[in-house]
């Protein structure tokens, strides 16, 4: 059971922008036009200046210095449009993210970013290729922290004294202090927001993929994965830590070994480096 | 990585999640360094260890004491002192990047004769470390808000 006081918060959050679901529908549609989707694009000028900050990005590896929308749609490719729009649709909510998990809601922006990065990288090292669905779960897996965040402050100490005193998981402990954990709470979000049904079970289970009954699970397991790397290598990490359960099954699930976790680690630090416009899409109040 | 002999200077290091943040200073000529390392071993990469070396603990540690040497400063009077290696929970099974962390630094340290005159190491939190050069002074910030003196 999920707490009304929830479930009216997150109604209240502004709708997802229709302009992501209406470039990811037109893109998907094997003989798009390019002026239809630049008209779809420029409708939204909030994404539209968002698309331009981060579209000269190394990550996109664009030869072609981009200055304006058209061109922007011509040279990133179909693949980089969806990524690119994305970001720029999702980035909005982190912007007012504030409360108990995080300093700053660049923090939680940019360890998103982070996740994202690292589903492509496992993605091509385990399937021999990418995929922008673990792109947009990744970009969008710790949504709930934005609305939790807003309710937690009283609760906040009793959730940390579980975790350092009593053994339990960052996850369990809001659970049990507040009914429900982040995970959950931005899967609900995700039904809001009409995302299929594969995104939000990559969200509602990112920590713990082992409990789910039914569905394609492996989305989940690579945003898991991902997050863990994320977490480990401090990319944005908050208050929470790294007090969540490791799952040892994920190494038979994926047959990876010690060696290609860190080898995707290396190249993560690298595609951050790259992907710096992405990171500072949501701009950090401390860096002034 | 960053290293300093100006008295005006604190080095900081932020969100060390499995990550390790290893401080050196010599009280005597005031100079101080603050390495960064993300895993244990260059083999991985030899290419991304040499562009940065800092990145691995094999390459970053001797790095940061040289680059120390080059203040004035000099070993025998190095103060040492490390923090991070941070791990998820019942890890014990996989990745344990956290603990192969700290056990490469201790290699390390233990063939070149280093003693760790402060630690505060492992868990399963998020820590930010401050040097200050003035007075050599270390001090550790969780994610819980704690601060603490190494």
């Amino acid at each position: 059971m999920i707490d009304d006081k929830f479930l009216k918060s997150i109604k209240n959050l502004p709708p997802f922008p229709a302009t992501v679901q209406k470039v990811s529908a037109l893109i998907s549609d094997p003989d798009f036009s390019m002026m239809d989707l630049v008209g779809v694009i420029e409708y939204d000028q909030a994404i539209t200046a968002n698309i331009l900050k981060m579209c000269n990005s190394a990550y996109f590896g664009v030869r072609h210095k981009i200055s304006n929308l058209r061109q922007a749609v011509s040279y990133l490719g179909r693949e980089n449009i969806v990524r690119v729009v994305n970001a720029a649709g999702t980035s909005r909510y982190y912007k007012k993210a504030e409360g108990y998990y995080i300093d700053e809601a660049a923090k939680l922006w940019e360890h998103s970013v982070g996740v994202a990065l690292m589903t492509q990288i496992l993605s091509r090292k385990i399937y021999g290729r990418e995929d922008n669905k673990l792109f947009t779960a990744g970009l969008l897996h710790d949504i709930g922290k934005v609305v939790l965040g807003e309710f937690v402050h009283e609760s906040f100490q009793e959730i940390m004294g579980l975790v350092t005193d009593h053994g339990y998981s960052f996850l369990e402990a809001e659970e049990e202090v507040i009914g429900i954990n982040h995970a959950q709470l931005g899967g609900e979000i995700a039904v809001l927001w009409k995302f299929p049904r594969e995104i939000r079970d990559a969200i509602a289970y990112h920590h713990r993929p082992d409990l789910m009954e039914e569905g394609d699970d492996a989305i989940p397991w690579l945003i898991y994965l991902s997050d863990q790397a994320c977490l480990m290598m401090g990319i944005g990490g908050g208050v929470d830590g790294l007090a969540y359960r490791g799952l040892g099954e994920v190494i038979d699930k994926f047959n990876l070994r010690q060696k290609d976790f860190e080898e995707s680690i290396v190249l993560l630090l690298k595609d951050l480096e790259k992907a710096k416009e992405l990171v500072d899409l949501v701009e950090s109040e401390s860096k002034g | 990585m960053k290293v300093a002999g100006n008295i005006d200077d604190v080095l900081i290091t932020h969100a060390l999640g499995s990550c390790i943040g290893v401080t050196v200073y010599d009280p005597k000529v005031k100079v101080g360094g603050l390495l960064h390392y993300m895993l244990p071993d260059s083999n991985l990469d030899l290419n991304k260890a040499k562009k940065t070396p800092a990145m691995f603990a094999d390459t970053g540690i001797p790095l940061l004491f040289k680059s120390c040497y080059k203040l004035g400063a000099e070993k025998k009077r190095m103060i040492v002192k490390v923090a991070g290696g941070a791990s998820i929970l019942d890890d014990a099974n996989y990745f344990r990047i956290g603990q192969k962390n700290i056990t490469a630094l201790k290699k390390i340290f233990w063939k070149n004769n280093v003693l760790i005159d402060g630690e505060d190491t492992g868990q399963n939190y998020n820590r930010t470390v401050h040097l200050d050069i003035a007075t050599g002074k270390v001090v550790v910030k969780n994610s819980g808000g704690v601060y603490i003196e190494l």
